[in-house]
């Protein structure tokens, strides 16, 4: 008889552990210690036993049934939320909200460059915006009457030098700062060079007086062009988060030769060709090359022992193409409309 | 696209401009309804089909033009894209094949390749379809046809001589070769059918034999040509031709009818009376073919690039010609351009004869240059392993003279390729990859020494301040451009004579460098007015101030670029002059986080759109950090701004010097005895600054370790010109400290702030 009970109450328990809805709860309450239930049959039969069982059986009997009336009363409870205190809670109601502030997208997709170039052993150096015309052109065999040095793309500095000509601009790419690492530092070396650079257009949606660049160089002895395949492949995988495909294309910049220009595979076509990629399936992604012997030398290094390879990503375009940004004029907007979404 | 007949033409009878016609397609007959009034009965006309895609992306359907069915259309040029053409119908020779496919009619069903004008650009060999020809040739291991090098002048017979023909170079520099020579037996008339589909398919549009002729040659070689009317350069059987520098204000009118001033520094050809052309840009209308002309002089000339580029820019002009000669063409192609165009005008115009000697003026004389290489190099600067016979075989296809001797080639140069972009042992590596493909050339990682690369201090810095402000403060980061406009400073009162300025700006608000980043916040802040009730914004970026700074213009020079300082400004506008306060307190929470101080001293200040009250310097281990600032309501006003805004604008370069100053951060022991901590409030004038207070009470007693400023309040209940300052006193010492102690050290510190500062102590 007592193991009848103690398993009475076994069973009663493991089904009170399942159930969930209080129409459910009441009915395994009466077949338990409802007035036919399981116990209260038991304790019916009780006259019929033997004073010591009746004594024995009784106490156990009636210790289950309190037992067993506490447990349903605590789910009960939890079932319909008396539990706590009472009061139906809303949990679904969110916390309050704090607010946020924004770093610019141009920030942000930098600093992921910087620390992927980082990793990558790459320091990280600054230059001049207002640069002089020689650092900007002539130190990377831009020639004097080269059409790069055209009053429409370059913004001069009013001021004359005393030969009478305009001798500073604000930079038109990040480049001159690859001159300023060689002399500084010498070779071998790895720098990228983040920055804002400057070009005297009519400003679109596509294009803006003032715009971001990343700028990259590797001197030592020994580099190749397949080094430069090899690192760059690692570099637009890392940008990227993917194997991307990569494509080189003979391309043309004073300061590199030979020069190149390397399109990745549409990132959103994977190849395929659409929209995005004016249906060719590659994206122009960077310009690269191995560093122009003149370029060398004006960074007093000399070419005979070193070569090296340079390549510049516009920071600008990758940010309007991470974000599908439609309009460049919006990062130097102000617009908190624009700000607030990153 | 089909050729169709016209069959019939009525008249549409809503319509008084429009037609309807009846065309035979051959397998049937449409109603077309057309506008066009050229159109008769019995012409041949292009018919666009229903289902026709036109070049414009235009689909042709059945529809209905003013309530009458139109199955097709009938084209003009323009439409077809073969020509400006727009003034009716496209009408074909009456020969045309009905129901023919116009692709086949007009000769138009080859192949355009696109090259993609950058691979071009510093390739003046390929503005010419000999010198694709010869770079296709190269790629599929071919041999070219033609070697256009046998086209010399002494393929050029004199059939009558009957004209002479002088030349005079005055500027050798800008013109380094010219040649020329007459013809005559000339009948002026359309150019034959092969010859017009060839040009249409490049581009060009027909115009008449001669002048499609000089057209073809530069298509072909790359040589721009140009053919005058003889008899209208020269009265007399001898012609005088001189390339010379324009006069001051000489006018001539260009081909295209524009009448152009020119100056000392345009090169033209002149008749021994007055310019003829403009050198290398465009003929003039005055000795232009026309229908009438029956004897040319032909031009077939070099002149210098950069000559050539200054006067298209200044003249806004960039012909087929400039275009060419800005990217320095090979001199040695005059020759073959002039013979070539001579050996066709005399295919095309049967009774076109040689009336003069070629006459060629030149400094040209061609030295080979010729490059020492040794083989293993171009491996090793291209990481690849080419064979020697496929260098060979490359650089031989493409014209270059090769010598192999121990390992070393003598490669020459080709003239066509010696202009300007084949100099150097690293042009020659790129003419091997790039034929050989860079796709071959196996990608392999640099083997180099590894090391901790330095780190930059300052963008560090910039990346914890944008993450500081950005957080607890949530201000958000914004960037503008570096240019400011006059307008916009002379509203704000600042005086920009020191302001450096753009030689060339590109609009009005952009001519000149910021000097403080505060000035282009505020424009941030009236873009957003309207939708915010406060603005909370931060930018890092450069000044560039009228001094000298740290760079050098030249590694070896004395001279340096102007000063160009990184700075932080910090911008709150909200509803009054409580954003002082708050951009204070936002400053504090970014010190703070670098464990400095700010301390703020009154100061004039230096900004003219200042509050001249609200303005107070930031001074940080004893240095000036910066400022901070309320905008001035009246100049507020005057840029279109609602609110009040308070800045902070401080110099990066030296908030990271105080910061390199700055001792490592060590831990502190806990104190071994607990404070006591008092509060006491006092009102006193609003003159005597919290500065001389807070400093007063902290030197007041060894035991007093620290006083905090907990409240402000200026109002009617402490009475004009007053204000109460309410502080936690924390006292601590190497020992227990009991109340009485504390109390005794309170009372006398009362009685010394009554005595100094005449401060009356508030009950709460």
């Amino acid at each position: 008889m007592q193991d009848k009970l103690e398993k009475i109450k076994k069973e009663a328990l493991d089904k009170l552990a399942d159930i969930k809805k209080l129409n459910l709860l009441e009915a395994l309450e009466k077949e338990y210690l409802g007035r036919k239930g399981q116990l209260t049959a038991i304790l019916r039969n009780l006259s019929s036993m033997s004073d010591e069982d009746k004594k024995k059986i009784g106490k156990l009997s009636n210790e289950i049934k309190v037992e067993l009336s506490e447990k349903f009363k605590e789910a009960k409870d939890i079932i319909i939320g008396s539990a706590r205190g009472g009061n139906y809670v809303d949990v679904s109601i969110p916390g309050q909200k704090i607010k946020q502030g924004h770093i610019h997208p141009i920030t942000q997709v930098m600093g992921d460059l910087e620390k992927l170039f980082s990793s990558m052993g790459f320091m990280v150096l600054d230059g001049p915006e207002l640069e002089s015309d020689h650092y900007n052109f002539t130190a990377l065999n831009i020639p004097a009457d080269h059409p790069a040095r055209d009053m429409q793309d370059t913004f001069y500095i009013d001021t004359k030098n005393k030969n009478n000509e305009h001798d500073m601009v604000m930079r038109t790419h990040t480049s001159p700062v690859q001159v300023r690492a060689m002399q500084k530092y010498g070779a071998p070396i790895k720098c990228v060079v983040p920055g804002r650079v400057f070009r005297n257009e009519a400003t679109d949606a596509t294009h803006d007086t003032t715009f971001y660049q990343i700028e990259g160089l590797m001197v030592g002895e020994g580099i190749s062009l397949a080094n430069l395949k090899a690192v760059l492949q690692d570099v637009l995988n890392g940008i990227f988060q993917e194997e991307v495909g990569m494509r080189i294309r003979p391309g043309y910049f004073p300061f590199v030769e030979p020069g190149l220009e390397i399109d990745i595979a549409c990132t959103i076509c994977k190849g395929a060709k659409c929209p995005a990629c004016k249906h060719t399936g590659w994206l122009e992604m960077l310009g690269s090359g191995m560093i122009h012997p003149e370029v060398l030398k004006y960074g007093g290094v000399d070419p005979e022992k070193y070569s090296g390879f340079a390549f510049g990503i516009g920071v600008t375009r990758l940010a309007m193409m991470k974000y599908k940004i439609d309009d460049i004029r919006l990062f130097n907007s102000g617009d908190l409309r624009f700000m607030e979404q990153f | 696209m089909v050729v169709g007949e016209i069959l019939e033409v009525n008249k549409h009878p809503q319509a008084d401009k429009l037609q309807l016609a009846v065309v035979d397609v051959k397998t049937e007959k449409l109603n077309i309804v057309c506008g066009a009034p050229n159109i008769e009965v019995g012409q041949k006309v292009p018919v666009a089909l229903v289902g026709a895609v036109m070049p414009n992306g235009m689909e042709i359907k059945k529809t209905k033009i003013r309530g009458e069915e139109s199955c097709g259309m009938m084209c003009a040029e323009d439409e077809l894209g073969l020509g400006d053409d727009h003034a009716g119908i496209m009408i074909l020779d009456e020969k045309a094949k009905i129901g023919t496919d116009l692709s086949d009619y007009l000769d138009l069903d080859d192949v355009i390749y696109e090259v993609d004008n950058k691979s071009i650009t510093n390739r003046p060999d390929l503005w010419g379809h000999y010198g694709m020809a010869r770079e296709i040739a190269t790629f599929l291991d071919k041999k070219l046809k033609v070697d256009a090098s046998e086209y010399d002048f002494s393929k050029i017979e004199v059939d009558k001589k009957e004209r002479k023909i002088k030349i005079k170079i005055e500027d050798k520099e800008k013109c380094p070769r010219y040649s020329a020579v007459s013809m005559g037996g000339i009948k002026i008339e359309p150019s034959p059918k092969w010859l017009q589909t060839k040009l249409i398919a490049s581009g060009i549009r027909p115009i008449s034999n001669i002048v499609d002729v000089t057209n073809y040659v530069m298509l072909e070689l790359a040589q721009p040509m140009h053919a005058f009317d003889a008899s209208k350069i020269s009265d007399t059987k001898d012609i005088k031709i001189v390339v010379r520098n324009a006069k001051k204000d000489e006018i001539l009118k260009s081909l295209d009818g524009e009448t152009r001033e020119l100056d000392e520094n345009d090169l033209v050809i002149a008749s021994d009376k007055e310019a003829i052309a403009i050198a290398g840009v465009m003929g003039g209308e005055e000795s232009e073919i026309d229908s009438s002309s029956t004897e040319i002089v032909l031009e077939s000339a070099n002149f210098n690039y950069l000559s050539v580029r200054k006067t298209g820019h200044k003249l806004a002009l960039r012909s087929e010609a400039s275009q060419r000669f800005e990217k320095s063409l090979d001199q040695s192609t005059c020759e073959q351009g002039l013979v070539r165009a001579v050996e066709l005008i005399k295919k095309i115009c049967p009774d076109a004869y040689v009336s003069s000697e070629v006459a060629d003026e030149s400094t040209f004389s061609y030295k080979t240059k010729v490059l020492d290489i040794e083989i293993e190099w171009i491996n090793k600067i291209l990481g690849a392993e080419i064979e020697t016979k496929e260098i060979e075989r490359i650089l031989t296809s493409l014209g270059f003279g090769l010598e192999i001797k121990d390992n070393i080639m003598n490669v020459s140069i080709p003239s066509w390729r010696a202009t300007k972009d084949v100099s150097i042992r690293e042009d020659i590596a790129e003419e091997i990859a790039r034929i050989y493909s860079y796709e071959k050339i196996e990608a392999k990682m640099p083997v180099l020494e590894m090391n901790i690369p330095l780190e930059n201090e300052s963008r560090d810095l910039d990346s914890k301040i944008r993450r500081i402000l950005s957080g607890g403060p949530a201000l958000s980061e914004v960037y503008n451009y570096s240019f400011v406009g006059e307008e916009q400073l002379k509203h704000l009162g600042v005086d920009f004579e020191n302001y450096i300025r753009l030689a060339n700006p590109i609009s009005s608000t952009q001519t000149m460098l910021r000097q403080s980043l505060a000035t282009n916040l505020f424009d941030n802040i009236k873009k957003n007015q309207a939708r915010h009730e406060e603005i909370e914004l931060f930018e890092i970026g450069s000044v560039y101030l009228n001094f000298d700074g740290q760079y050098k213009k030249q590694v070896e020079e004395v001279d340096v670029l102007p000063a160009q300082e990184k700075r932080l400004a910090i911008v709150i506008a909200g509803k009054n002059t409580e954003v002082f306060m708050r951009v204070k307190s936002v400053l504090s929470f970014l010190l703070d986080s670098f464990d400095l101080q700010a301390e703020y001293t009154e100061r004039e200040t230096a900004f003219a759109w200042a509050n001249k009250i609200y303005s107070t310097e930031i001074r940080v281990a004893g240095k000036v950090l910066g400022f901070v600032n309320l905008l001035d309501e009246q100049k507020a006003k005057k840029i279109g701004l609602k609110k009040s805004v308070a800045v902070v604008e401080i110099s990066l370069v030296d908030l990271l010097d105080v910061l390199n100053k700055q001792a490592n951060k060590t831990y502190k022991q806990f104190d071994k005895f607990p404070p006591v901590v008092r509060d006491l409030a006092f009102v006193v004038s609003d003159k005597i600054t919290y500065n001389d207070i807070k400093a007063k009470m902290e030197n007041f007693h060894q035991y007093i370790k620290e006083v905090e400023l907990f409240d402000v309040y200026q109002g009617e209940e402490v009475g004009k010109d007053k204000k109460s300052l309410a502080f936690h006193i924390n006292y601590v010492a190497e020992k227990t400290l009991t109340g009485e102690e504390v109390d005794k050290i309170q009372t006398k510190l009362i009685k010394d702030l009554e005595n100094n500062f005449e401060a009356k102590v508030r009950d709460f």
